[in-house]
């Protein structure tokens, strides 16, 4: 029981540290503490995956985060107007329209939440050695079409993204 | 209801509403993806809680993580070609400015 209530204490701090974070990303107006932020609301997240028992999501979710924020934060610095990304900028419009779809969009995915008869919950999870083992046996079973197309796919969007980002023959030659 | 599972759905609401404000008030489009990227954060929670307080012996959810994860790494590596490509085209990558795809 005292185990219980310590994940649920676990699960409420990192949760509410992810969502601060998240606010944080658009409260500020540096795009480089924008980034930082999303990262520790990223890593918050993967901390509540710890306390949810699942491990190695947990730290994937940690690991991928990091370097995905830290290459957004170079992108950052890159397209920003001021070098080093640390002036102040506005960067925002609509914000009555905005801030009224995300209160309705969070209100509606609570209620759908507190509302729906989710049956019985489970209060033991399996072994983090025994997680990790399922999960391979079922990427490697069950799921091995559907995680071959997410290899497949991951390939599409490097060449989509490495097509696009070239300079095209025309603007090389006007260049 | 477990609370535990509630607060994980409300994480996974409050990130999906913030990520929404995010996404449609930010003009930079870096910052626009920065929202999308919370926006499935929040459903990376909701898929986590449902796994492990639901159905912890069955490993499709866990599955389904790793793809919305690998979504958002691609989300990412396509919106930064596409932000190049922009940024190379008219110097910044401010989607006010970007009034020629407006149909």
């Amino acid at each position: 029981m005292a185990l219980i209530s310590l994940q649920t204490v676990f699960i409420a701090f990192f949760g509410i540290a992810a969502i601060g974070f998240g606010i944080w990303v658009f409260r500020t107006s540096s795009m480089m503490r924008s980034a930082l932020a999303l990262l520790f609301s990223q890593t918050a997240l993967g901390a509540m995956f710890l306390a949810m028992q699942a491990e190695f999501l947990g730290v994937l979710q940690i690991m991928m985060m990091a370097t995905e924020m830290s290459i957004m934060a170079i992108f950052m610095v890159m397209f920003m107007m001021d070098p080093g990304g640390l002036g102040a900028m506005e960067m925002s419009h609509q914000k009555r329209l905005s801030i009224l779809a995300g209160v309705a969009g969070a209100l509606a995915t609570a209620g759908i939440a507190l509302f729906t008869q989710w049956g019985v919950v489970v209060t033991s999870a399996p072994a983090a050695a025994e997680q990790t083992r399922a999960l391979g046996t079922e990427l490697l079973g069950r799921s091995m079409l559907i995680f071959e197309t997410a290899g497949v796919t991951i390939l599409t969007a490097m060449i989509a993204a490495t097509a696009v980002a070239l300079p095209t023959l025309q603007r090389k030659r006007n260049a | 209801m477990s609370p535990d599972l509630l607060l994980a759905l409300f994480t996974g609401a409050a990130l999906f509403g913030v990520g929404i404000y995010g996404a449609l008030s930010q003009t930079n489009l870096v910052m626009i993806m920065m929202g999308v990227e919370l926006i499935l954060a929040g459903a990376l929670v909701n898929l986590v809680a449902f796994w492990r307080f639901l159905h912890p012996h069955s490993y499709a959810g866990q599955m389904f993580v790793l793809i919305v994860m690998t979504v958002m790494a691609l989300e990412m590596a396509v919106g930064f070609g596409v932000a190049i490509a922009r940024f190379r085209a008219r110097g910044s990558v401010e989607m006010e400015e970007a009034t020629e795809l407006q149909g």
